[in-house]
């Protein structure tokens, strides 16, 4: 816990050394001051302290007038004792080595020792704590207490009941941090277990973050089961691009494959979560159909060629098209592509259609504030959106605010939502009458003479229930939502009404997007006409030739009919992407190129904040980044100088673009950086995600 | 938790609180209003709830009466199920015989025969500690200090302390047990309403202030 400005500071000895440390702070952290470390189990720095496993036990006393130390009888837990002045603290007596030798013998009466076929087995506390401080042999002679093993708590999660040590960090998670309270101790006494009810599935949106903070291995994860031992893994410091939040992640893969997402500190975004999307959300960087090699179509089929052999049909077919040649790019790619592909079409293809809006509607949404602005704890409506599968980690914050700093939260959509747990009004309203409703409530808040009735008439939320609302946000109320918005028809009035929200209350307004680079195409001003508008084109025959740049318009356009009509009638289609979809089979060129950790680049999350991806694997066979692909063709198009790598091409985005001003790979820092923030002033200091380029 | 476990097997969902088929009585959701007065918040009214649950659910708690009494309070299965199971008195493992004899085995009744007079109520029961008879009608539990030393030994039934009213060490005490065991066999089994809702009940009314009712 850092030191909080106005707490008084207490002196405490920690093994006779004399350290100032804010009065109560716990002793657990104050000995990390030192570069000590106390063992633990059931403490979590960012859980409340429980103190259910004994393990961190301290020898503690008092000064006396005489300056002689008078010592505690018994131990302390160091991770429920507050630093209080005159402390003295012991963590490595002969006493202290006897209790925790003592409390690791109890611990593993019952635990199955079956490390050599435990997936936890080399990253497990319970293993290291054993070696450094517990007994070497068992004087345990009697039967051990006999559970299910593996057993399928979801599709995620695999829990071994042998193996618990009952500390409860994962009950205290679900309590906690995810908020939805799935698991709980069944019984008591040795038979205690954590569980679901009844053993249903364990439904969390976060589950996976309770087989990190498992310190032994009774939860681990059923995707990643026996495909490694953690000391054959590599890790790469890396970002989630699953969604708009871009979490802070390990990539740990082996032999140049993917293997597992376990979650980064980063206590501007994600603090040390990730959500299930993302941690179990990687799997196709291993898929089977990923193309491999350039292929170029021949009659009904591929024929493989080099990267020339396809660039020069696909340059032929672009040249100086103008308004007939067209690209539509996906929310995951990221800057320097994106900037380096609307150079491409701009210069060399004399083209502005380029296009990243995948939404029925346009708009850019509104970022004023950051995600850690979340938990500040002023009154928030959450509009017209489900927060934890939109913005997970926007979720847990807000959850923060809700339940730590009082935060008072106005929860608006058509259907139940786990941030009506928190919330202090859930307004349900019929589909459809969103704008009546961020109408409304901007009229009853700007007092133009709206009357509730009226409202409740119009969306089915009660009348009182709107008052209460409104009481909730009129002091600051900051009205929080979704891009998704825009897949409304009346979407861009939406959020206008949301910002008027805002303005009435004085609060922020935000409206956040989705994609894991959405927000960069956005700034990078890609967003374009539309998908909708260029397969329009397509379908009528006015663009002759498209460019799909890491998307699959089946998957990410809801008209079925246009898009097949769209690559139907188009003449020439280039497929440029890293997994297989269904429009490779509308290709007259496919582009394998790599995935997010594959390549070098930067992506902007929902907060604007630019974060550093470094290439972890090698994409499969020929793929290459998508950055370079643009790059390449540029150098074969114009007689100018391309722009060599990534770093390259990010200082181009800073001279160019006025969002990215300042933006270089060395002034981000570890934790990334928010545009428009502090970036001008940045001293140069290594990039934490470093390497070259 | 018994049944062989296959990775991979999707686990059943837990149902949505809209789809449970509430079973409380008028007066059970009366009292539960009545009771949320008396705490600051409804997580405070786990316990009361649970012991209404299990009077409405026939002195049985299972599944569907946790499921409910999360409902009706708005918290999460996991969490009523955990409280449930920790405390012994809530019968959530299986329904118990329409009498439940406790019987105390704790060191003053043991001093004066409690374990003899369990050995008759075996006998004359045909069931050992922790079973139910055939016929449904008794269950057998070893308990340990009732809190009524001073009539040692001594059992409970429902809300009812009964003794036999004699010690081992009594001049044909164990005699005078017998005989009392099969009173009090008779007795019951003339009682039709399950002990352990009378229990339950009992509790309630404990919590639920007279002007409540
Ligand atoms: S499963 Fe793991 S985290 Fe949960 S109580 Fe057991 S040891 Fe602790
Ligand atoms: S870490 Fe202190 S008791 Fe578990
Ligand atoms: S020992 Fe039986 S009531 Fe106390």
């Amino acid at each position: 816990m850092a030191a909080v400005a106005n707490v008084p500071l207490v002196k405490v000895s920690i093994n006779d050394v004399e350290i100032e440390v804010p009065k109560g702070e716990l002793i657990v952290e104050s000995v990390k001051r030192l570069g000590l470390e106390i063992p633990i189990f059931c403490y979590h720095p960012r859980m409340k302290p429980v103190g259910m496993c004994r393990m961190c036990l301290v020898e503690v006393g008092f000064k006396q007038q005489d300056g002689s130390v008078r010592k505690m009888p018994k131990p302390q837990a160091g991770c429920t004792l507050p630093a209080s002045e005159g402390m003295v603290v012991y963590t490595d007596t002969e006493p202290i080595h006897a209790d925790r030798r003592g409390v690791l013998e109890f611990l593993l009466i019952n635990h199955p020792l079956d490390c050599p076929i435990c997936d936890r087995g080399g990253e497990c506390p319970l293993q290291n704590n054993t070696m450094a401080y517990g007994p070497s042999t068992s004087r345990f002679i009697e039967l051990k207490r006999h559970l299910p093993k593996a057993f399928p708590l979801s599709t995620y999660v695999t829990l071994d009941l042998e193996r618990c040590i009952q500390c409860g960090r994962c009950v205290r998670f679900t309590e906690e941090i995810s908020g939805d309270h799935d698991l709980a101790f069944r019984f008591r006494g040795a038979d205690m277990q954590p569980s679901t009810f009844q053993l249903t599935d364990f439904e969390s949106k976060f589950s996976g973050n309770v087989i990190e903070i498992c310190p032994v291995g009774a939860l681990t994860s059923a995707k990643y089961r026996f495909r490694a031992r953690p000391w054959d893994l590599e890790t790469t410091p890396s970002v989630c691009t699953v969604c708009s939040n871009g979490c802070n992640v390990w990539f740990d893969h082996r032999a140049g494959k993917f293997v597992r997402i376990n979650g980064r500190a980063n206590e501007a975004v994600n603090e040390e979560w990730t959500c299930d999307k993302g941690k179990f959300g990687h799997e196709h960087y291993n898929a089977a159909d990923r193309p491999t090699q350039p292929l170029v179509r021949q009659g009904d089929g591929f024929a493989p060629t080099s990267w020339s052999g396809a660039y020069d049909p696909v340059l032929a077919a672009f040249a100086e098209g103008g308004d007939r040649v067209a690209a539509l790019v996906g929310p995951r790619v990221s800057n320097e592509a994106l900037f380096l592909l609307r150079r491409l079409f701009e210069r060399a293809f004399k083209s502005a259609r380029v296009s990243s809006n995948w939404r029925r509607t346009p708009g850019s949404g509104s970022v004023q504030g950051t995600i850690a602005d979340v938990e500040s704890g002023g009154p928030v409506l959450v509009f017209g959106t489900s927060l934890a599968d939109d913005l997970p980690i926007v979720h847990l914050r807000l959850r923060k605010g809700a339940t730590n700093a009082g935060a008072r939260v106005v929860n608006a959509f058509s259907r139940p939502t786990e941030v009506d747990r928190f919330a202090a009004v859930s307004l349900h309203y019929r589909p459809g009458s969103e704008l009546a409703l961020a109408r409304g409530l901007h009229g009853l808040l700007a007092g133009t003479g709206a009357t509730a009735e009226a409202v409740e008439a119009e969306t089915g939320v009660p009348a009182d229930r709107l008052r209460e609302a409104v009481e909730v946000l009129k002091e600051g109320g900051t009205a929080l939502s979704s891009q998704g918005l825009y897949d409304l028809s009346d979407g861009p009035q939406i959020v206008e009404a949301l910002a008027g929200i805002a303005r009435a209350t004085g609060g922020r307004s935000e409206c956040w997007a989705t994609g894991a680079n959405e927000q960069g195409a956005i700034e990078l001003g890609l967003a374009g006409e539309g998908a909708t508008a260029t397969l329009q084109a397509c379908a009528e025959g006015r663009v002759k030739a498209l460019w799909l740049v890491a998307a699959d318009p089946f998957a990410l356009h809801p008209d079925r009919a246009l898009v097949e009509r769209a690559l139907e009638t188009v003449e020439f289609l280039v497929v440029q992407s890293p997994v297989g979809s269904e429009a490779l089979a509308y290709a007259s060129v496919v582009l394998p190129t790599a995935l997010p950790a594959e390549q070098d680049g930067t992506y902007t999350n929902c907060e604007r904040r630019v974060q550093r991806v470094q290439p972890a694997v090698p994409p499969p066979g020929d793929g290459k980044p998508d950055w370079r692909v643009f790059s390449e063709c540029l150098l074969r198009a114009l007689p100018e100088t391309p722009l060599f790598n990534p770093r390259e091409v990010m200082e181009a985005i800073a001279a160019e673009v006025p969002a990215f001003a300042g933006c270089r790979y060395e002034a981000l820092g570890p934790e990334g950086t928010v545009l428009g923030g502090n970036l001008l002033d940045t001293p140069d200091e290594p990039a934490m995600v470093g390497g070259q380029a | 938790m018994s049944e062989l476990i296959q990775i991979g097997a999707a686990r059943p969902k837990a149902p949505q609180p809209q789809d449970l088929t509430l079973r409380w009585s008028e007066r059970a959701v009366e009292e539960l209003e009545a009771l949320k007065g008396h705490y600051p918040d409804l997580k405070s009214l786990i316990l009361p709830a649970l012991w209404i649950s299990q009077r409405e659910y026939g002195g049985h708690l299972p599944p569907e009466g946790i499921a409910e009494v999360a409902a009706r309070l708005q918290r999460t299965y996991a969490e009523i199920e955990g409280v449930a199971t920790f405390y012994s008195m809530y019968n959530t493992a299986h329904a118990p015989g329409r009498h439940m004899i406790e019987v105390c085995t704790c060191l003053s009744c043991h001093m004066c025969g409690a374990y003899r007079l369990a050995d008759i109520l075996e006998e004359k029961l045909g069931v050992k500690m922790g079973e139910t008879t055939e016929d449904g009608v008794f269950t057998l539990h070893e308990v340990e200090c009732l809190d009524a030393c001073d009539r040692a030994p001594v059992i409970q039934v429902g809300p009812d302390y009964l003794d036999p009213q004699a010690t081992l060490q009594d001049e044909g005490g164990e005699a005078k047990m017998r005989a009392w065991v099969d009173r009090l066999i008779d007795d019951l089994r003339s009682r039709p309403e399950p002990s352990s809702v009378r229990l339950a009940d009992t509790v309630v009314q404990v919590h639920v202030r007279a002007t409540e009712r």
